[in-house]
């Protein structure tokens, strides 16, 4: 059987500096998997690289078997993997339900112009992670940053995804959005949804993956269960020279 | 679509209200009102494809000089008659306008701009160098035919024009298309990240643009009667059309509709004042204070009077 997702000997050098050097790891199907290091370690990298937005130098990405390396963004996620910004970016001048509509919407011309918006599909998307009835027609900017990841959730569920790679899913939030975002998580999970998540907060991380790789300086130092990959002390000295 | 009741009363107010407007106003007046049609067509262009992606064009008068060009040159050169002129400089205005879209593969913001301003430039270069038998050079063309005779059928086709046009292009940018197309210039890559070809939908708006640019071109060189390249191709005129669409309230046609005609009156207002070019720097200031107190242009704030003046009644 095939895994989900493969990424091997993927490597990007952007001039003299290699942010990604020969990674090389495996995602199935219902896992969750933390890929942890320090700042700079090129986390953010490898998922622009397994999106298309960031070309990698050499290496292959699979995605349920199929090479998707060479595919642009949107067909990628046409085959069913998508991601969230480390920084959320909604549509500032839009509603809550239109950056999700934005989501939702078929990669046709023709469908984008005579087909009907599915209201009620944006109305749930907004509601399953957590936003409140009374934000769906508020903007962006009037959103607190646990509520602007809840966002960024929701449009990248819009894209009907089978794996999501979380970017940074508690940066900026308070102990109470990061048990609802850890929830949130947990209850896709078991609903089979796949993961690959980055975190700093790894108190957070621990209870939402199955397994962790930790990166540093490009090279994937090491790989295990979460206790054994943060008992590394390879990870550890990463952490402190980090 | 979030299409409301006021939206099409207001529309049909616009519509009655121009049908009417030349048994209310002078001969003059109606010319000014031409003018005014026609650059709120150049400003809708405009806005379907810098407004919304912010792909700034500062070369539009590229594409409306090629549906001016080719219909006038079919037309008094080749004797072709304008049921097959217009729609070929329509065609030609659109093969420019995937031109135009070629570097927007590659560059955007003011790198972009700069591009297309190079686009007009050419164009300018070359109308007078390529075939001036054709073209006419330097100075342009004259006895070009014309489609109406005096100002009332004149205004009338026009205003078919806009009101076809701008209703045409609203309900389009009220399907998911226009929301696209807004969410590229917010943040194309989160349009891309969220499954769509951004490629795709950027061609679209450039072809959209060009069509309609094409169009405007065709016909009010057919109003016209002629052309002068000089004052085609001339930086004032895009920023005519460029302040006439941010200053009525970019994404919005409705918007650079309004914007034309404040911008047009003003402009013949100020006319007996300020003859010379310095006219220019008057609207531009205008249009710079508006831009930065309110960035959402002249619509957003009779939008925000009408609310207020909701909000008292109520309360
Ligand atoms: N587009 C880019 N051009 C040049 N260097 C980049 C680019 N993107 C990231 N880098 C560099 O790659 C390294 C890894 O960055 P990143 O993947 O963002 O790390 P992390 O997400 O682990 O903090 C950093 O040194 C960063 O400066
Ligand atoms: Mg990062």
């Amino acid at each position: 059987m095939t895994s989900l997702l493969t990424v091997s000997n993927l490597v990007k050098k952007f001039g003299g500096l290699t942010a990604t050097n020969d990674v090389s790891f495996t995602v199935e199907k219902g896992d969750s998997l933390a890929l942890i290091g320090p700042n700079g370690a090129g986390k953010t990298t490898i998922f622009s690289q397994i999106m298309g937005e960031v070309r990698q130098t050499s290496g292959t990405i699979h995605l349920a078997g199929r090479d998707i390396g060479g595919m642009s963004t949107a067909a990628r996620i046409r085959h069913g993997i998508s991601r969230t910004y480390q920084v959320p970016r909604p549509f500032s001048d839009m509603t809550v339900l239109e950056n999700i509509r934005v989501g939702l919407m078929p990669d046709n011309l023709t469908q984008m112009v005579f087909g009907r918006v599915d209201h009620d599909r944006e109305e749930a998307l907004a509601l399953s992670v957590g936003l409140a009835p009374q934000d769906l027609h508020r903007s962006p900017s009037e959103l607190s940053m646990g509520d602007l990841r809840k966002l960024e959730m929701a449009r990248t569920m819009a894209t009907n995804p089978n794996v999501m790679l979380l970017d940074e899913v508690f940066a900026g939030l308070t102990v109470g959005e990061i048990a609802q975002i850890s929830e949130l998580i947990q209850s896709m999970r078991r609903e089979g949804m796949t993961f690959l998540i980055v975190s700093h907060d790894l108190k957070a991380l621990e209870p939402l993956v199955d397994r962790a790789i930790a990166i540093n300086q490009g090279q994937k130092i090491a790989e295990g269960s979460f206790s054994e990959v943060m008992d590394n002390e390879a990870v550890v000295a990463s952490y402190l020279g980090g | 679509m979030n299409i409301r009741w006021y939206h099409l009363a207001l529309w049909t107010a616009f519509i009655v209200g121009m049908f009417f407007l030349p048994q209310l106003v002078s001969k003059g007046t109606l010319r000014t009102i031409i003018f005014a049609n026609y650059l709120a067509i150049f400003a809708i262009s405009w806005d379907v494809l810098s407004g919304r992606t912010g792909y700034v064009s500062f070369g539009h008068p590229f594409l409306i000089g090629l549906g001016a060009y080719t219909t006038a040159i079919l037309t008094k050169r080749f004797d072709v008659p304008v049921e097959i002129s217009i729609p070929a400089a329509v065609l030609v205005t659109m093969v420019g306008g995937s031109l135009l879209f070629l570097p927007a593969l590659r560059v955007r913001g003011s790198y972009f701009a700069l591009v297309t301003l190079a686009f007009m430039e050419l164009m300018y270069q070359l109308v007078q160098v390529i075939r001036p038998d054709l073209t006419g050079g330097t100075r342009g063309m004259s006895g070009i035919q014309t489609l109406t005779r005096g100002a009332v059928n004149g205004y009338y086709l026009s205003f078919g024009l806009i009101a076809s046009l701008g209703f045409g292009m609203w309900l389009l940018m009220k399907t998911r298309l226009g929301t696209a197309l807004s969410a590229i210039g917010m943040n194309e890559e989160a349009v891309r990240g969220s499954g769509l070809n951004t490629t795709k939908l950027k061609l679209a708006a450039f072809m959209l643009s060009a069509f309609v640019a094409g169009l405007g071109g065709a016909f009010y060189v057919h109003y016209l009667g002629s052309i002068a390249p000089r004052a085609l191709f001339d930086i004032n005129f895009v920023f005519t059309i460029i302040v006439a669409a941010i200053l009525g309230g970019a994404s919005t046609i409705i918007g650079p509709i309004f914007g034309a005609f404040f911008l047009t009156f003003l402009l013949e207002y100020l006319r007996p004042y300020l003859p010379g070019a310095e006219r220019y720097f008057i609207y531009g200031g205008i249009a710079l204070v508006l831009y930065m107190f309110e960035p959402k242009g002249l619509h957003h704030v009779l939008q925000m009077a009408l609310s207020a003046i909701k909000g008292k009644s109520r309360s």
